[in-house]
């Protein structure tokens, strides 16, 4: 999108600058906050001297080079919560539907406020409104069996009201950080066939 | 676990249940899901046989693992003046977390700030047991932790030893949890970029 970087004017700002501003934030935090910010002060000189990473995933969503995040809370309908609990628990940590989308990298689903809602919660390659598409397009009975426990869901038949729908309920993370920002879900099996190849080649020189 | 290796007709038995199971777990959702379900019976069917393959286990004391990845999952009220301090230093901070890359065992992590900024939500992908990530951080990034963490209600410090307390108190066990590459931990990825680099540069070299 056109403004892929969050804030900024923040960026603007001298690392001096940065640093009597966090001074100034901390001078009413909680002592073991004060005593870290005085002890944490060189780590932090070279994270704010960096160049900003933090980039947006499109519509919602935080994304740190090539991965982005999602974060939704889904309001069950009556006995949704019963019925993905069960869903669940039948598939025993199985998501070969996602192993088909091809494009994420994590996915949880955490039941909150008494299992009156769900949190929804995933790593992913790109940007959101691909993403979706890509679930509507490759796996469209399995997002409507998880999905139909919620409130307004309209189906993945109708990907453009599905996108709008989980966009009005997503939060996007205020930070995001990723270990191997680079590292698509694709380049990773790439590399984990090149490692496997690398392997077997050592073992026939001996 | 025990039941790895069941055998072929007991497997498949297993199957016939789990199906019974989920038609009637969806005998009063929507239409449009019951054909969901219909359609998407095949795929479930060969999941459902897998199924004992790749379990999700317990992550220790609390949270799931599947693999070597683990999730952990928070969420905890601000102190006063919590979330408006919070809010600036990740901002400030803009995508930097140096420190996550040297605990060495972080996949990713999350801040989302909720309910008018009241609570907030931490959620994060790592590697191995819950105890020793959260020693890992304690010995590894301590200031970082307390700057981030001093803005939540009662967060004892990560020198405390309440501090595992208030974690558990306020952590919310998944109960579904995919990780696409398992078996890779954050050094194990690390070792096959660095792989990938010399193949690379072996090709180059060749002249391909």
């Amino acid at each position: 999108m056109a403004t892929q970087t969050l804030t900024k004017p923040k960026q603007d700002q001298s690392v001096e600058q940065k640093l009597q501003r966090l001074r100034e934030l901390y001078a009413d935090a909680p002592e073991i906050g004060q005593a870290a910010l005085k002890n944490g002060l060189s780590m932090l000189t070279q994270e704010l001297a960096a160049p900003g990473r933090a980039l947006t995933a499109g519509r919602i969503g935080a994304r740190q080079g090539k991965v982005s995040e999602l974060t939704v809370f889904l309001p069950f309908v009556k006995g949704g919560a019963m019925r993905l609990r069960g869903f669940l628990q039948l598939l025993e940590g199985n998501f070969r539907a996602a192993d088909a989308v091809g494009t994420v990298h994590d996915m949880r689903f955490v039941f909150v406020d008494n299992d009156t809602k769900l949190l929804f919660a995933t790593a992913y390659d790109g940007d959101f409104d691909p993403y979706i598409e890509d679930f509507a397009a490759k796996i469209p009975n399995a997002m409507d069996l998880w999905l139909c426990n919620f409130e307004g869901y309209p189906g993945m038949r109708n990907p453009k009201a599905a996108a709008d729908w989980i966009a009005k309920h997503q939060i996007a993370a205020e930070a995001w950080y990723v270990n191997s920002p680079n590292l698509t879900a694709a380049e990773t099996r790439r590399l984990e066939k090149i490692g496997q190849a690398v392997e077997e080649l050592l073992d026939k020189v001996g | 676990m025990a039941t790895q290796t069941l055998s072929r007709p007991e497997q498949d038995r297993s199957v016939e249940q789990t199906l019974q199971q989920l038609r009637k777990l969806y005998a009063d959702a929507p239409e449009f899901a019951k054909a969901a379900l219909d359609s998407a019976l095949p795929a479930l069917m060969a999941q459902a046989a897998e199924s004992r393959t790749s379990q999700s286990e317990s992550a220790g004391r609390i949270g799931i693992r599947l693999g070597r990845v683990s999730e952990l999952t928070v969420i905890a009220p601000f102190a006063p003046g919590g979330a408006r301090r919070l809010r600036a230093i990740l901002r400030l901070l803009h995508g930097n977390f140096s420190a996550g890359t040297k605990v060495g065992t972080l996949h990713n992590m999350r801040f989302v700030f909720l309910d008018n900024d009241t609570k907030f939500l931490f959620a994060t992908a790592y590697d191995g047991q819950w105890d020793p990530y959260i020693e890992d951080f304690a010995t590894k990034m301590p200031d970082e932790m307390d700057i981030i963490f001093s803005a939540f209600e009662g967060w004892p410090g990560i020198r405390s030893p309440k501090v595992k307390n208030w974690i558990v108190e306020h952590q919310v066990s998944a109960e579904g949890w995919y990780v696409a590459h398992p078996d890779l931990t954050v050094a194990e990825t690390g070792r096959l970029k660095r792989i990938g680099e010399a193949v690379d540069e072996f090709l180059d070299k060749v002249g391909t």
